[in-house]
């Protein structure tokens, strides 16, 4: 953008840029408020908290079991929440199952403990295949499901949401809470992905 | 092995960024903000979303590609809609606004 000083908005940022304006005038929306959400968003808001409860849960039993049970109250434990994450559902991967979460309708995602969703997520590929072809799915994002194994595949919706607990890797057992939380990736708490020893 | 980026056809590349421009993290502000300060729930945003996106799916079923920025387009037509049904803002009001800022950031220009 350097040379440039075009400053009037055009397309959807003077669309959005007028709407702002119009919420303002009217006592709806005010600046600070909402640079403190898009700063939430995109600075405080991310896999790493979810990696923390992943990571929590292979290191405390009793913590797996709350998650399971209820992973709402269990994450809200760690200090994770908010008003549009919805009830959050954990499903843990096992030998037998492996869970995968989409959207099939728009990008409904746990927020307080992924952030927000990647783009493939939201995209009409992923969305349609995923309930279709799942296998299919997970096999391009190179992980080849057993035909042994189930595979659930979750639907989310604005009351419910989903975290996926991943296996955890052989080869970890001397690590520590902090050392597992590194290993975690966001893929694998959407069920895309394995976590891996190293 | 294919990235999720290549498997995924048509969808753009995932860089770690959260929002691509701006405005994309100014329309989920406000609609963030609306359903917080209980003007809206978000699930009546959700189904405003789902109709947009639902839109677009049949587009793409007739073999139309997804444009690169898609996602927020629709999820600012979907609060625009949104606002339209809650009597909140109309239509005229915000095409008046739109104008009143292009000339506006035109006569700053002049100057």
């Amino acid at each position: 953008m350097s040379g440039s000083h075009v400053t009037v908005p055009t397309g959807a940022a003077l669309r959005v840029k007028a709407l702002e304006t119009l919420l303002e005038q009217k006592g709806l929306v005010d600046s600070a408020a909402l640079d403190a959400i898009v700063d939430t968003y995109e600075t405080k808001v991310g896999p790493r908290n979810g990696a923390r409860i992943v990571a929590k849960a292979w290191t405390d039993p009793t913590f797996r079991k709350r998650l399971l049970e209820d992973a709402t109250a269990a994450v809200a434990e760690l200090g994770y929440g908010g008003p549009e994450g919805g009830h959050l559902v954990a499903v843990e991967n096992t030998p037998q199952v492996h869970n995968l979460v989409v959207c099939t309708l728009c990008s409904c995602y746990p927020w307080p403990v992924l952030g927000l969703p990647p783009v493939w997520y939201k995209s009409f590929a992923y969305r349609s295949r995923a309930v279709r072809d799942p296998r299919g799915v997970l096999k391009e994002f190179g992980v080849e499901v057993p035909f042994n194994v189930e595979v659930r595949v979750w639907d989310s919706s604005a009351e419910q949401r989903y975290l996926v607990i991943p296996q955890r890797p052989k080869g970890t057992e001397g690590m520590s809470e902090e050392q597992l939380t590194d290993l975690v990736t966001r893929d694998s708490m959407i069920g895309v992905g394995l976590v891996k020893a190293s | 092995m294919k990235t999720p980026e290549e498997l995924l056809a048509g969808t753009p590349l995932e860089k770690d960024v959260t929002f691509s421009a701006p405005w994309e993290a100014r329309a989920f502000a406000m609609a963030v903000r609306l359903s917080e300060a209980g003007i809206c729930t978000w699930k009546e945003f959700r189904t405003h979303l789902i109709a947009e996106i639902g839109k677009a799916d049949k587009v793409r079923a007739h073999g139309w590609s997804e444009g690169g920025d898609g996602y927020y387009v629709y999820f600012l037509h979907a609060l625009e809609n949104l606002l339209r049904e809650k009597n909140i803002v109309d239509a005229a009001a915000l095409e008046a606004k739109m104008h009143e800022i292009t000339e506006a950031g035109h006569e700053d220009h002049e100057h």
